[in-house]
């Protein structure tokens, strides 16, 4: 708990009353993020620049007080969660756009600003910033690269990583550094990989220079239909066998497709076991040689029918389908946890089945959408808090799909992060040498054991 | 709706974030207690017994912070309804503890009899006449409402209502118009041209005697005054003889094709209401369907942008139809403003309650005008009209508001 004098000097150092919340109602609403944990925090405050952050940590360092760095709040893992107390630096207010330079291609920004803001503002140059996560109309760019997002169109450009040319960070002592690009004299290592997809346990991100890249001027939009989701599994697989990279691949599952269509109403086929959304750009004459192609392999896999996108609007709100798809089950079951495991892709397809399996095995309804391009699957586990049963199948099934992953030689968690949600399986996924190594990197910046401190690691 | 079916709602939402992209309070304050999500979890832990909604001072004030403005409800994945949420936590408010004295003297005392507006629009042209509008403030009610209030016509529509309305030989159609209390009383000049727009394109025109549509108590959770409004007006307007009820106010119009959703658990009126919300039709819906004549000469350059009210594009729905209607006007180019559909803060009386927030939203909104480099603000609701206007006037910005049928009514 923080005392009146904690108070006052929190509200001192973020310049007012008007940028920290500290009491009991509005905290509530600091309460949870997209995954299903809550914790309420002491305080929460927003900086609007980096020395203020600095002086912030300087001073929970000093007071020994916990601290939750957050952006939009659209964690899946709980991340963004104050699970035991302390206050939450909240940098959804730290939004500016500090530069662009087209002809460099790289963006300049504060972490608080939206991905759809630096895509609004860079559109008008013909440029785009590739990671595009689900989320990206609101969640933060300090919130991409802590979780490492990945977009859809991942497959082909890579996730927030690639696409991070240097950050400046405010490590848990209060010291600025400044990595990559950003780098000065006094700097000596690049920690740029490192930092990207550290889940704010290593350091507050306040800014970062982004990479563009140019809007490919053809873009054709596919869907296929298939009754068998192992069939659209292995459709993603032979088309990257057969050379073709295309910018995303997302396969929805029967469940998926008539949540999203309750609320899109496009006209998806409700019957069909599986949709795959397939994109791919590039020069006009690229394009049109990987049409042909790709219809060929959806016919190899007897996909049932398959539709090209006629227009922009067309194209538009199949992607706007896509992206309502996490939040559109909300209709189904109060409760939900999204995994995000990932196979290797000749596996993708055995996984997709054997996921089906697991639901039916437990008694459950599992909606399927995976990142498949990536062999990243997105198995939407569906419960009810308030029936014990359900959680507890829903635990089972969920530890299930661990080792079932684990075991086609795939990992935890592609790009939602480790947060809470999965720090038991940690140990499973990693053996103790790993661990220990992580530990003693966390250790490294973060000797009190402040920032973000139950997360990642068991 | 009951608390369990409340429950049962919210539980529906799964805290995806999406809303924050669209709700207009979260996009000026970056407040969590200021976007659906917050609400609903606010309103969450109510219903689970967590908090004591009624007995929280705060507690009111975050919810009531809500526009009702529905953003967050079209673009809700799951299709939460949050403002209906919110508007029934209000009744259920209201019941319990009546309501706030101001709001009482606003809406049971004036908009109930709408006729009391008549001395309000009188006086307040008196005091803007002769240059002492201070004296409004000393009324100490609605410390704000003097800036609010646009210049005061000197007639109602009622007023003049035997010298415009014609006798249209051999009618395309025959409607009804729904005169709303505020183009009535504020905006006459919108109701008049509104009949005479509908009138020049031969369709005749009657103008019931109604009461107000009942907007400000079921914003403001006073649902048996609602009723009590909204039965009088279904039995006068479901005994006319017309092919269409027409709406120059998106607000009264996606108030009215709501009656039925608020006697659903009364067949009678429940009825009567879905007959009414069949022939509710905006104005620019209606022209565009049964058509309307421009002068070809009358083709003075213009350039204007649109907003659309709330209760217009998320309640009745129109969205095209008045921009189609400007575009194929001679002379007069439209330029989209960003975000054109986000409110504009006005929100009935929201303004008079809750001044900084709806500043901060009126703000975006006049920069977003600003940007388009256009003279005429354009849009189809008096709420708006007042909001939109009183920006204009308090900031200095170059430019007017004015309604559709303003606009079309110069160009017969
Ligand atoms: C509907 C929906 C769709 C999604 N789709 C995708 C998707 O396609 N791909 C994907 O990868 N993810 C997706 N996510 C997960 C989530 O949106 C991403 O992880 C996103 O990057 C989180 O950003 P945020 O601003 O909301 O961060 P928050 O949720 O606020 O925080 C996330 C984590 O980052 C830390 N953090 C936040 N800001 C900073 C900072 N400035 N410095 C240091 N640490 C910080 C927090 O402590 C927390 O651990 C989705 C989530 C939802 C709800
Ligand atoms: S968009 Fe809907 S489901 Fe998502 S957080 Fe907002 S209200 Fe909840
Ligand atoms: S109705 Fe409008 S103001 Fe209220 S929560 Fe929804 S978007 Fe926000």
């Amino acid at each position: 708990m923080l005392n009146k004098k904690n108070i006052r000097k929190l509200t001192e150092l973020v310049g007012g009353e008007d940028y920290l919340v500290c009491t009991k109602i509005p905290l509530y609403t600091f309460s949870y993020d997209a995954s299903q944990y809550f914790g309420n925090p002491d305080a929460v405050v927003f900086p609007t620049n980096t020395e203020m952050v600095s002086r912030i940590l300087k001073y929970t360092k000093e007071s020994g007080i916990r601290v939750v760095p957050r952006g939009a709040g659209t964690c899946l893992s709980g991340g963004a969660i104050a699970s035991n107390g302390g206050i939450i630096i909240a940098m959804n207010k730290m939004n500016k756009i500090l530069d662009i330079n087209p002809a460099n291609k790289t963006i300049f920004v504060e972490a608080g600003v939206t991905n759809k803001q630096i895509q609004n503002a860079v559109e008008s140059h013909g440029l785009i910033y590739a990671p595009d996560p689900a989320s990206m109309n609101v969640s933060t760019i300090g919130g991409n690269i802590a979780e490492n997002a990945g977009g859809m169109r991942g497959v082909k450009y890579g996730c927030t990583k690639d696409h991070v040319l240097g950050i400046e960070v405010v490590l848990p002592s209060g010291e600025i550094i400044r990595t990559g690009q950003l780098m000065g004299h006094n700097d000596q290592i690049d920690l740029t990989y490192l930092l990207c997809g550290s889940e704010g346990t290593l350091g507050v991100v306040t800014k970062a220079l982004l990479s563009l890249t140019p809007l490919n001027s053809d873009v054709v939009t596919m869907t296929a239909i298939f009754s068998d989701l192992g069939d659209a599994g292995q459709c993603v697989a032979d088309i990257f066998a057969s050379g073709v990279v295309p910018t995303t691949m997302e396969i929805m599952d029967n469940t998926l497709i008539r949540a999203v269509e309750d609320y899109t109403k496009l006209g998806l086929p409700k019957e069909a076991a599986a949709l795959l959304l397939i994109e791919v750009d590039g020069y006009p004459s690229e394009v049109q040689g990987q049409v042909p192609k790709i219809t060929e392999i959806f016919k190899k896999n007897n996909a049932v029918s398959y539709d090209i996108a006629k227009n922009e609007n067309e194209r538009q709100a199949l992607w706007k389908a896509r992206r309502s798809a996490n939040g559109a089950l909300g209709k189904l079951k109060p409760s939900m946890i999204v995994q995000d495991v990932v196979v290797p892709l000749d596996r993708l397809a055995m996984m997709l089945k054997n996921v089906s399996k697991i639901a039916d095995k437990y008694g459950i309804t599992i909606a399927q959408l995976a990142h498949a391009g990536d062999g990243n699957l997105h198995p939407h586990l569906l419960y009810d808090y308030r029936i014990p049963k359900d959680v507890e199948m829903v635990e089972h099934a969920c530890d299930e799909i661990f080792r079932e992953a684990l075991a086609q030689g795939g990992t935890l968690s592609g790009e939602h992060g480790i947060g809470l949600e999965k720090i038991k399986y940690m140990p499973v996924a990693f053996n103790e040498a790993s661990i220990k190594f992580m530990k003693s990197v966390k250790e490294a910046f973060d000797p009190d054991n402040l920032l973000n401190a139950d997360k990642v690691l068991p | 709706m009951d608390n369990n079916a409340m429950l049962e709602t919210i539980l529906k939402c799964n805290r995806c974030g999406t809303c924050q992209d669209v709700c207009p309070t979260y996009q000026v304050s970056g407040d969590e207690f200021s976007v659906a999500r917050g609400r609903l979890r606010l309103i969450r832990m109510g219903l689970e017994n967590k908090l004591d909604l009624n007995n929280e001072p705060d507690i009111d004030t975050f919810i009531n912070q809500c526009l009702l403005c529905k953003a967050c409800e079209v673009n809700c994945p799951s299709s939460v309804p949050t403002a209906k949420l919110i508007s029934d936590l209000r009744e259920n408010y209201t019941k319990l503890k009546g309501l706030p004295i101001a709001k009482k003297v606003l809406y049971r005392g004036l908009f109930s009899h709408n006729h009391r507006l008549i001395p309000i629009r009188k006086l307040t042209r008196f005091y803007q006449k002769s240059g002492i509008q201070g004296v409004l403030k000393v009324a100490g009610v609605f410390p704000s409402i003097n800036n609010l209030i646009p210049e005061m016509p000197k007639f109602s529509v009622k007023d003049r209502l035997q010298d415009i309305i014609k006798n249209i030989p051999n009618p395309k159609k025959k409607v009804a118009y729904f005169l709303g209390c505020s183009v009535n009383q504020f905006f006459s000049q919108v109701g008049e041209a509104t009949i005479n727009v509908l009138q020049a394109n031969s369709y005749s025109v009657t103008v019931p005697e109604l009461l107000c549509c009942g907007a400000p108590h079921q914003s403001s959770g006073d649902i048996e005054e609602f009723k009590r409004l909204a039965k009088y007006n279904l039995e006068k307007l479901s005994g006319l003889e017309v092919d269409a009820i027409i709406v120059d106010c998106s607000t009264c119009g996606s108030i009215l094709k709501e009656y039925d959703e608020l006697f659903k658990d009364d067949l009678k009126y429940k009825e009567i209401a879905e007959i009414v919300k069949n022939k509710v039709v905006d104005i620019s819906v209606f022209l565009l369907e049964w058509g309307y004549k421009i002068n070809p000469n009358n083709d003075n350059k213009m350039k204007v942008t649109f907003h659309d009210p709330c209760h217009g594009v998320r309640g009745l729905k129109v969205k095209d139809a008045p921009r189609e209607i400007l575009k194929k006007i001679p002379g007069i180019e439209l330029i989209e403003m960003k975000e054109a559909d986000m409110c504009c803060g006005g929100a009935g009386s929201y303004s008079i309650f809750h001044p900084k927030i709806s500043r901060k939203v009126l703000e975006r909104k006049l920069n977003n005008f600003n940007d388009t480099n256009t003279s005429v603000l354009v849009t189809s609701c008096p709420a708006c009209m007042m909001q939109l206007g009183y920006g204009l006037r308090n900031y200095s910005i170059k430019g007017e508001v004015r309604h559709l049928v303003e606009i079309l009514a110069e160009k017969l």
